[in-house]
C-alpha cells in the first residue's frame, strides 16, 4: 500500500491530509492546525496528527509534498507545489468534473482554469488593492463585534443589502461604521459586505474563462454567506466539497502519490528542500 | 538551493567603470568645472544633440534607479511624502525630489544643478509633472520639448516638423544658457556614433534568438542600459559596445547560455522592481527561466526592427527617435504588436507582465494585454504586480508563489504535450 | 414624479418649468441632476433620434474642440464617467490596482453596452491612464472611431502650427464618419455660439462669487455640467433662463467661509460632496469641477481661418489646469489669481484618488497657497462614494478651526 501526505500551510490555518492508492485513491485522515508563528512546528504537528489518527506511523509515508505560503519550510517534505496548481489537481479529484476553481483564502482570491487532467491552464490572482478575502471578512466581523461564523448566516437574511464601494480591508472599517451609526440593520450590512466581495470574485474569474462545473475551495467556502452570494452573482451552483478547506492538501497528497508512481517526469520536480525525508 | 545564474563578463566590470567617470564629469561639474548638464529623461533622449554642445547629460531616472537597487530609496520617498507627495504618486520622482531636498546623491559624489532641465516629453505626463518640479526645486531653466504621441502607425510630415523646430528652439536656448556655439560638426558625428552603438546593440539583441540564451535580456541588458543612453553618441560608446556584442556572440557560438539546461524563455514587459532586484532575479533563475527579450530595455530606444540615426539627416532622424522608436512614445496596441513579435520571432514560452505602481504609462492596460495574450493568443502569461523603487510595494511571498505556480503550469503543458505526443 | 416626466420629454420645456415659479425653479436642478445620472445616455440616444444618420462624438471633458464637432453637424458628448451607478464587474479585469475609478466605470460603460450611442470616442494627453484607455477600447470596439488627439504641452509658435494641422487631420476623420463636409462658415456659427455658452458660464461664476447664497455650488455644478451632452443651443437656453432667475430668488446671506475647490477636472465628486461641503459652511466661490464649459479665458476670434483661430486659443488662451504644461505661466500663479480674484478664505483641495496629475501640482499648489497664508485642505475622494462621515468630520473640523479662530 503506497501512502503518501499532502501539507498546506497557509497564513492562517496549516491543513494535513494522509492518501494512499491501492489501485484506488482515498483519503485516509485530515489533520488542522493554527499555523502560527512557528511554520514548520505547525506543518510537523498537522502532519504527525493526520499521521496518528490514521494510526498509521510517519516513517510509513513514503512520500511529502508541501504546499501554501509556508511550503519552503516544511524541511521534512520532499518537494513542493504552489497551492494554485494544488487546488486544481485537489478539486478535480473531489470534484470530477471540475474547470474552474474559485478559491477564497485568508490571503488571497485565485480563479483557476483547470483542464481535464486536474492541470491549470491559466490562473488570476486577487489584484494588490483589493488583498485579503478571509481578512477583509474577518475586519468586518470584528467591527460589528459577532463571530466570524455568525457573518454567513446572518448576511443571508439581508433584505437591502447596503453598498460597500471599498474593496480595500482599512477602509470598510468606517463604512461599516457608518451604515451602523445610520441606524443600517447589521444583517444588511453584512449582506452588502457579502455581495461586494462575491461581484470582486466574479470580476476576478471572469479574467480565466469561467466554464462549468465550478468548483470553490479554501476556507471561506465555509461560509454559507458567501457561496449564497456568489452562486446568486455567478447565476449557477457551486461544487463544494466537504473537504473545501483541505484541498491544497489533498491536491498536494495527490502530487506525492503520483510522485511514487512516477507519473511525472522528474522534471516537474524541484527537490531542493532542505534535508529531505528518506 | 535555487540556481542562481549570471552573466559577469568584462563587459559588467566596463560599463561599472563608464557610470563612474560620468558621475565624476557630473561631480566636477558640480564643482565649478566648465561643463553644461542637461537634465532629461531616459525615454527618447536626445543626447546626440547635447554633443553638439560637449553638455553632459543627468538622468533623474539613472539616479532613482541606483539608490533602490542600493536599497537606501526609502528615505527620500518619505522625505518626499512629508512635502505633500501623494503615497499613489510615482516613487521615481518622490526618491528624485527627496533626494534634492536631503542632499542625497546615489554615488555619494555632488550633482549640479543643471544648465537646462530639459524635458523631453514622450508619452509620459509624469515626465512634465517631474520635470516642472525640478525646475521649481532647483531653480534651473526648463524647457519642454512637445513630442506629438504617436497616434498612428507612423508620425506625420507636420509632427516631425513641429519636433525639429523645438529642437532648434532648444538650440539657440542652450547657446545662450551655455554661451557655447552649437558645433553642428559634432552634433553629425555624435549621430554617426548612435548609429553604430545602435546597430551593434540591436545585433545584441537579436543574438537571444539563440537557445541557449548567452543573455539575458531583461535583468543583464538593463547593465547594458546606462552605457547605452550616457555613451551612445560617443566614440566610448561605439567602443564599449563592439566589445559588448564580440564578448557575447562568442558566448553564442560556444553555446554558452546563462542557463546550464535552459528551460523556459519569457519575453518581460514593464520595469523590474529595483529595490527587490537580487530576489526577483532569483525566482526566475530558480526555474532556469531566462527572458529573451524585454519591452522595458526599449524605453530609451527601439533598435532591434531597424531603425538607426542617420548622419545625413541629424535633425530628422533624432525627431524619427523621439517620435516614433521609443516605446513610451508609441502607443498602446504597438507596444502588444512588439510583445507578439518578440514572442514568435524570439521563441518564448510566455509572457510575464510586471505591474509596478509607479507607472501608469507602463501599467494602465496590462490587465486588457494579458487578456489579449492569453485569451486572443492562447500565449501563457503572468501578471505580477510591485513597484519599481518604493520597497513597500513588493510582497515576496506572493510574487514567489505566482512566478512559481506560473512555471508549475508551463512545466504540466510541456509534459502533457511531450506525454501526448 | 411627475416633474421628472416632464423634463424627460424634452429639454426645450426646460425654461417653461423654470418660469412657473420659484419652487419649480429649485426643483429644476435636482431633474437636471437626475439627467446627469442617466447613464444610459438618454439624452444623446434623443438627440439621435430626432437626428437620424447624425453621429456622437465623445471626449473626456478636457481641453474638447466641441466647435469642429458641433460644425460637422455632429453632438460633442464629454464624458465623465459614471459616478455611483455602475458596479465594476467587467473593467477591473483590464484596469488593474492603483487606477483612478474614471477609468475603470468608463471601460465598465463600454463592456456593458451603455456607450452604444456613441459613434466615436476622442482622447487627449490628459493623463497616462487615460492615454492608455483609448487604446483598450480601440482593440475592444473596432466599430467605434476611437482616436488620440496630441494637444502641445507648449506654447511656442509651432505649437499653434501643430494644432491648426491636428485639428484638420481630426476633421478629415469627421468627414469620414459622417460623410459630411465641415464648412468654415459652420466652425464660424460653432465658435459663436460656444463663444456664448463660455460667456454664460463666466456670468454665472461670477455671479456664485460675488452672491453664494443666490446660487449653490451644486445648483451651479448641475447647470454647467448639463452642457456637457445637451445641444450647445438648448444649453445655453438653460443657461439664460437660469441666470434671469437666479437673480430674482430670494435667499438670506450665511455665515460662511469663502473656499476655492481645486483638484476635480476629470474625475467628479458625488453631488452629495458638494452640498455636504456648502451644509458644513463652505461657500464654494471657484472651482476646476467640469472646467469642459471654461477651457477659454477669452472668446475665440471669428474672422480669419477657424481652424488657427481654435488653435491659438488652446496654445495661448485657454484656463490652467493639471492636465497641460503651460509654458512661462505656472498652474500655481492661476490658481492664486482665482484666490485674489474671488477673495478665496481657503482653498480645499478636492482629489480623486490616483489622480496623478492632481497628486503632483497639489505640491506646488499647497507651496503657493501656504505663501500666500491662506489655510488649506486636502480631500480624496471617489466618484463611488456611498458614505461621507469620515470626510464631513474632516471638513466640519476645517471649518470649525476657521470660524472659532
Amino acid at each position: 500500500m503506497r501512502i503518501a501526505a499532502g501539507v498546506d500551510v497557509g497564513s492562517t490555518q496549516t491543513k494535513a491530509v494522509l492518501m494512499q492508492d491501492n489501485g484506488e485513491r482515498k483519503i485516509l485522515a485530515r489533520a488542522l492546525t493554527d499555523t502560527g508563528a512557528n511554520v514548520l512546528k505547525a506543518a510537523e504537528s498537522a502532519f504527525h496528527k493526520c499521521c496518528e489518527s490514521a494510526g498509521i506511523h510517519p516513517q510509513e509515508v513514503g512520500y511529502v509534498v508541501g504546499t501554501g505560503y509556508g511550503r519552503y519550510k516544511i524541511t521534512f517534505g520532499n518537494a513542493q507545489m504552489t497551492e494554485i496548481s494544488c487546488h486544481a489537481r485537489g478539486a478535480q479529484f473531489l470534484c470530477p468534473g471540475t474547470r474552474t476553481v474559485i478559491d477564497m483564502g485568508g490571503q488571497d482570491s485565485k480563479a483557476i482554469s483547470v483542464g481535464p487532467q486536474g492541470e491549470v491552464l491559466d490562473f488570476v490572482m486577487n489584484d494588490k488593492c483589493a488583498a485579503g478575502t478571509g481578512r477583509f471578512l474577518a475586519n468586518a466581523a470584528e467591527v460589528m463585534g459577532i463571530g466570524l461564523d455568525e457573518i454567513g448566516p446572518l448576511s443571508l437574511k439581508a433584505t437591502q443589502p447596503v453598498k460597500i464601494a471599498t474593496v480595500c480591508t482599512v477602509f470598510v472599517e468606517s463604512d461599516i461604521l457608518s451604515y451602523l451609526s445610520q441606524g443600517k440593520r447589521p444583517e444588511n450590512i453584512m449582506g452588502g459586505v457579502h455581495l461586494a466581495i462575491a461581484k470582486r470574485t466574479l470580476s476576478l474569474a471572469r479574467r480565466v474563462n469561467i466554464e462549468p462545473e465550478i468548483t470553490m475551495t479554501g476556507g471561506v467556502a465555509r461560509n454559507c454567506g458567501m457561496v449564497h452570494a456568489l452562486e446568486e452573482v455567478l447565476g449557477r451552483k457551486l461544487q463544494i466539497s466537504p473537504d473545501a478547506h483541505y484541498m491544497g492538501a489533498v491536491g498536494a497528497a495527490i502530487f506525492a502519490l503520483e510522485k511514487m508512481d512516477d507519473t511525472f517526469e522528474n522534471t516537474v520536480w524541484r527537490e531542493h528542500a532542505a534535508g529531505s525525508r528518506n | 538551493m535555487a540556481q542562481v545564474s549570471e552573466y559577469r563578463g568584462s563587459i559588467h566590470q566596463q560599463q561599472k567603470e563608464m557610470m563612474l567617470d560620468w558621475y565624476q564629469k557630473l561631480d566636477e561639474a558640480a564643482g565649478g568645472a566648465d561643463q553644461p548638464t542637461v537634465s532629461m529623461m531616459i525615454s527618447g533622449n536626445c543626447v546626440e544633440l547635447l554633443e553638439g554642445f560637449g553638455a553632459a547629460p543627468m538622468y533623474p531616472e539613472v539616479n532613482a534607479l541606483q539608490l533602490a537597487i542600493r536599497h537606501q530609496s526609502l528615505d527620500p520617498i518619505l522625505a518626499a511624502e512629508d512635502l505633500g507627495y501623494a503615497a499613489d504618486n510615482c516613487a521615481y520622482v518622490k526618491a528624485d525630489i527627496g533626494c534634492m531636498i536631503k542632499g542625497i546623491t546615489p554615488t555619494g559624489g555632488r550633482l549640479p544643478k543643471p544648465t537646462l532641465v530639459l524635458c523631453n516629453f514622450v508619452g509620459c505626463n509624469t515626465y512634465v509633472k517631474w520635470f516642472e518640479h525640478v525646475a521649481e526645486f532647483t531653480g534651473a531653466p526648463l524647457y519642454v520639448l512637445d513630442v506629438p504621441f504617436l497616434r498612428g502607425q507612423e508620425p506625420s510630415q507636420a509632427d516631425v516638423e513641429y519636433v525639429v523646430r523645438q529642437l532648434k528652439e532648444v538650440v539657440q536656448l542652450l547657446e545662450r544658457l551655455t554661451g557655447r556655439k552649437f558645433d553642428f560638426d559634432r552634433f553629425r558625428q555624435a549621430v554617426a556614433y548612435s548609429s553604430e552603438v545602435e546597430d551593434l546593440w540591436s545585433k545584441i539583441k537579436h543574438l537571444s534568438k539563440h537557445s541557449p540564451s548567452p543573455f539575458d535580456a531583461y535583468f543583464d541588458a538593463i547593465t547594458l542600459m546606462g552605457p547605452l543612453y550616457v555613451y551612445r553618441a560617443s566614440q566610448r560608446g561605439a567602443d564599449f559596445f563592439r566589445s559588448a556584442y564580440e564578448e557575447l556572440r562568442a558566448k553564442r557560438d560556444a553555446n554558452e547560455g546563462i542557463y546550464d539546461r535552459e528551460k523556459f524563455r519569457v519575453v518581460v514587459e514593464g520595469p523590474p522592481p529595483y529595490p527587490y532586484f537580487r530576489a526577483f532575479r532569483d525566482m526566475f533563475a530558480k526555474w532556469n527561466a531566462c527572458a529573451v527579450a524585454s519591452t522595458y530595455s526599449t524605453v530609451g530606444g527601439l533598435w532591434e526592427f531597424g531603425f538607426r540615426h542617420d548622419p545625413d539627416k541629424p535633425f530628422e532622424s533624432v525627431a524619427m527617435h523621439m517620435l516614433a522608436q521609443n516605446v513610451t512614445n508609441r502607443n498602446y496596441l504597438q507596444r502588444y504588436e512588439q510583445i507578439r513579435r518578440y514572442v514568435n520571432e524570439w521563441n518564448a514560452d510566455g509572457v510575464i507582465i510586471h505591474f509596478v505602481k509607479s507607472c501608469r504609462l507602463f501599467s494602465a492596460g496590462q490587465g486588457d494585454m494579458r487578456d489579449y495574450f492569453t485569451r486572443q493568443l492562447g500565449v501563457p502569461t503572468l501578471y505580477i504586480e510591485s513597484d519599481l523603487e518604493d520597497p513597500r510595494y513588493f510582497a515576496e511571498a506572493q510574487t514567489k508563489n505566482r512566478i512559481d505556480a506560473f512555471f508549475e503550469s508551463l512545466e504540466h503543458a510541456k509534459h502533457t504535450a511531450k506525454v501526448g505526443a | 414624479m411627475s416633474h421628472r416626466r416632464v423634463i424627460s420629454v424634452t429639454y426645450s420645456n426646460f425654461f417653461r418649468v423654470f418660469n412657473l415659479c420659484m419652487t419649480d425653479f429649485e426643483r429644476t436642478f435636482d431633474h437636471l441632476n437626475d439627467t446627469l445620472q442617466d447613464i444610459s445616455l438618454g439624452s444623446v440616444r434623443r438627440w439621435k433620434e430626432q437626428h437620424p444618420g447624425s453621429k456622437a462624438v465623445a471626449f473626456f471633458p478636457v481641453y474638447a474642440p466641441v466647435e469642429i464637432v458641433h460644425a460637422a453637424g455632429m453632438l460633442p458628448v464629454l464624458m465623465s464617467g459614471a459616478g455611483d451607478r455602475l458596479d465594476i464587474q467587467h473593467a477591473d479585469s483590464r484596469f488593474g490596482s492603483f487606477i483612478c475609478s474614471i477609468i475603470k466605470t468608463t471601460m465598465e460603460m463600454a463592456m456593458t453596452g451603455h456607450l452604444e450611442p456613441l459613434d466615436a470616442f476622442l482622447f487627449s494627453s490628459i493623463c497616462d491612464s487615460a492615454r492608455n484607455l483609448c487604446w483598450v477600447l480601440k482593440r475592444n470596439f473596432p466599430q467605434m472611431y476611437v482616436d488620440f488627439l496630441h494637444l502641445p504641452h507648449s506654447t511656442s509658435d509651432s505649437s499653434v502650427d501643430f494644432l491648426a494641422e491636428e485639428y484638420r487631420r481630426f476633421i478629415v476623420e469627421l468627414e469620414k464618419l459622417g460623410g459630411v463636409l465641415v464648412r468654415e462658415d459652420a466652425l464660424h456659427k460653432s465658435i459663436a455660439l460656444y463663444n456664448e455658452q463660455r460667456r454664460l458660464v463666466r456670468l454665472l461664476y461670477e455671479l456664485r462669487a460675488r452672491s453664494p447664497h443666490l446660487l449653490r455650488a451644486w445648483e451651479s455644478y448641475v447647470l454647467v455640467r448639463c452642457g456637457n451632452f445637451l445641444p450647445v443651443e438648448e444649453h445655453i437656453d438653460i443657461l439664460r433662463h437660469a441666470l434671469e432667475s437666479v437673480s430674482s430668488r430670494e435667499a438670506k446671506k450665511r455665515d460662511s467661509i469663502r473656499v476655492v475647490i481645486e483638484g476635480s477636472f476629470c474625475e467628479q465628486p458625488p453631488l452629495e460632496l458638494i452640498r455636504m461641503l456648502e451644509n458644513a459652511g463652505c461657500d464654494v466661490v471657484e472651482d476646476d469641477l467640469t472646467l469642459a464649459q471654461r477651457w477659454f479665458t477669452r472668446n475665440v476670434t471669428i474672422n480669419g481661418d477657424p481652424v488657427r483661430a481654435l488653435a491659438e486659443s488652446y496654445v495661448h488662451h485657454s484656463v490652467y489646469s493639471s492636465v497641460r504644461h503651460d509654458t512661462g505661466h505656472p498652474r500655481s500663479e492661476g490658481l492664486a489669481e482665482k484666490i485674489r480674484r474671488t477673495q478665496a478664505e481657503a482653498v480645499i483641495f478636492l482629489i480623486a484618488k490616483f489622480c496623478e496629475p492632481a497628486y503632483f501640482d497639489y505640491v506646488l499648489f499647497k507651496k503657493k497657497v501656504e505663501e500666500m497664508g491662506l489655510p488649506h485642505l486636502l480631500l480624496e475622494f471617489e466618484e463611488k462614494l456611498f458614505t461621507f462621515d469620515r470626510i464631513r468630520t474632516e471638513v466640519e473640523t476645517f471649518v470649525e478651526s476657521l470660524v472659532f479662530d
